[in-house]
């Protein structure tokens, strides 16, 4: 199976007031395409780094990230701001919608940076938050919407510019476990049937059974 | 997608964006307000001639020159004309005067320019010495029609040993600009002076028509030197500058009004930049999350820098606006006296937008900086 991301010997170290803080300490990691893997971990076991460095939202101390073919760590801020745009979505713990625009125009935030044109942008914005199941809720605000139609939003957002990974930071954490279920399901909706290969931070053990995968890391290392 | 992120950073907090526009605007209003209506305090008033040269006494704007300043002057090579008048100071409450009363060798409305009358009124005034041509806003004002006696008490006595004085009306003249110039009246020197107990021979002013704008400076200083040692020391210069000094000499218009600009210039600064730094911070997440969907540093600095521009043009827009809605009110609150006096030029318009620009700047350039630098990580770990 090919390997969509590869993650080489990577380490994470902060000096923070003259003390030296690994918080990766030479991890491998192979994610196949169409992978839907959970990372878990105890807090500070630098699960979110990992996420944070295969995103290309910071960059390695040592080591290597190829996603997509690409070497992150080599790639400019301007360079890694354009490769996110077209190959990663995110979806965060706490939705991150702003909060002034509606559903909508929240999901069509990242189209407003290709070429799209304003009719071309509408139907994909369609598209996305049809397959969230709500198409009906498009013109409320986020504050007019649920914890769990606010996080469809924000997996519309993610997936609207049709990336090929899905980065997840504690998706159902702020969710009552009726939604937490329907989000998950319709993560793995988007794994399963549309090959989206997802990786997914969580303290949830019911969470993580919804990966084909599961791994585990502890002080900067993957332990099983 | 620009529009989008300054929409977005505007509606955030409407009432905050709301007051934020009505504090610039008050500050634009009053940018506005002093750049126009300046004229009248530092005298620089459109239409003066600088092919006028005026003659004054040099440290005592209301004190007098002898007649033969004004021969000397007429003599100088490139001086094509002269005019002299001398102010007969009417005592106001007691006199159907309200203004200033101009006794003047009868080529007043030849060099004078700025001051219009009819032929018939401008050759009474050379031919009958009892003659007067009433500035036209105080005819109006005090109902003085032709034929009648202009009456006033002045502060200089009267051969018959009274301060009254008496002249007939023969016509009205009016000004480009400034109308409060009209409340005034033109009588003829010669009758003045010779029936003036005091000060006789005396005048308050000389002006010059010169051949050569060019030649201002050598005339004006060949006057000066000639008279700097004498009790009747001038001060000489085109008519436009010595409108100006004038001003001055009442008090440091120019650096008081500069003050006041440079303590709302900063006083919005301050305003505005705790304003878009706020905005900013609280934004921090946001911030994070549109440089998470692919949104570049330098797409972010641009929306922050432009939001802060959209904010101050809409209250520069609106400052201006203001100002243009004043004008007419002043003047009509001056009852006619300012009447189309005014006007907002485009230099002020202009201005008022590069300030603008200078405000959005220096008060967005710190958040747009952080919005710059501001690393996703850090940003997301504020969530």
């Amino acid at each position: 199976m090919i390997n969509l991301i590869e993650v080489k010997e990577v380490s994470k170290i902060y000096n923070r007031g003259g003390e030296t803080l690994v918080v990766l300490d030479g991890l491998s990691l192979e994610v196949p395409k169409g992978d839907f893997l959970a990372l878990m971990g105890p807090s500070g076991s630098g699960k979110s780094t990992l996420l944070n460095l295969i995103s290309g939202l910071d960059s390695p101390t040592s080591g290597s990230i190829i996603a997509n073919g690409k070497h992150l760590e080599k790639m400019k801020s301007s360079a890694l701001s354009d490769w996110r745009a077209g190959n990663v979505g995110f979806v965060f713990q706490f939705y991150n919608l702003l909060p002034v625009l509606n559903a909508k125009k929240n999901v069509e935030l990242p189209l407003l940076l290709t070429n799209l044109s304003a009719l071309k942008r509408k139907e994909h914005v369609a598209t996305a938050l049809n397959l969230v199941g709500l198409a009906d809720r498009g013109d409320h605000k986020p504050s007019e919407l649920s914890g769990g139609q606010q996080q469809r939003v924000a997996i519309a957002r993610a997936l609207v510019s049709d990336p090929d990974i899905l980065v997840c930071d504690e998706p159902t954490g702020d969710l009552d476990r009726e939604s937490a279920t329907e989000i998950l399901n319709l993560i793995q909706i988007l794994n399963r049937d549309h090959g989206k290969t997802i990786l997914m931070v969580t303290h949830d053990p019911v969470a993580a059974e919804f990966s084909k995968r599961t791994l585990y890391l502890d002080k900067g290392k993957l332990t099983h | 997608m620009y529009w989008t992120l300054i929409k977005t950073g505007l509606i955030r907090k409407r009432i905050r964006t709301f007051l934020t526009i009505m504090s610039l605007f008050v500050a634009f209003l009053l940018y506005g307000s002093l750049q126009t209506f300046s004229s009248i305090f530092t005298g620089s008033v459109k239409g003066l001639s600088a092919q006028n040269l005026i003659v004054m006494p040099r440290y005592d704007m209301f004190g007098k020159l002898p007649i033969s300043v004004a021969q000397y002057v007429e003599s100088l090579d490139g001086v094509e004309d002269v005019m002299y008048f001398d102010y007969l100071m009417p005592i106001k409450l007691e006199s159907m005067m309200d203004g200033v009363v101009f006794a003047s060798s009868p080529n007043f409305f030849d060099i004078y320019t700025r001051f219009q009358a009819p032929d018939e009124a401008k050759q009474a005034l050379k031919s009958t010495r009892s003659s007067a041509i009433v500035g036209k806003l105080m005819a109006e004002k005090k109902g003085i029609k032709i034929g009648d006696k202009l009456s006033f008490k002045s502060t200089s006595m009267n051969q018959d040993g009274s301060y009254n004085w008496s002249f007939d009306v023969v016509g009205f003249y009016t000004v480009t600009q400034l109308a409060g110039d009209e409340m005034a009246a033109i009588v003829n020197y010669e009758s003045v002076d010779e029936a003036r107990l005091s000060e006789k021979g005396t005048i308050s002013m000389i002006m010059a028509r010169i051949a050569n704008p060019n030649m201002a400076d050598s005339i004006s200083d060949k006057v000066d030197d000639r008279f700097m040692n004498s009790s009747y020391a001038t001060r000489t210069g085109p008519e436009s500058m010595m409108a100006v000094e004038m001003a001055s000499e009442v008090a440091d218009i120019e650096l008081i009004m500069t003050a006041i600009l440079l303590s709302v210039f900063f006083t919005i600064l301050l305003v505005s930049a705790n304003t878009m730094s706020q905005s900013i911070r609280e934004r921090t997440i946001e911030i994070g999350v549109l440089k998470c969907l692919g949104y570049k540093d330098r797409q972010l600095f641009v929306s922050v820098m432009l939001e802060a521009t959209f904010l101050t043009f809409c209250a520069t827009g609106l400052g201006l606006l203001g100002t243009l809605l004043l004008i007419p009110v002043v003047e009509q609150l001056s009852d006619g006296v300012l009447a189309n006096t005014f006007n907002l030029e485009l230099e002020i318009i202009f201005g008022g937008f590069i300030l603008g620009l200078i405000v959005a700047f220096l008060a967005a350039s710190v958040p747009a900086y952080q919005a710059l630098t501001l690393r996703v990580v850090d940003a997301l770990r504020e969530d």
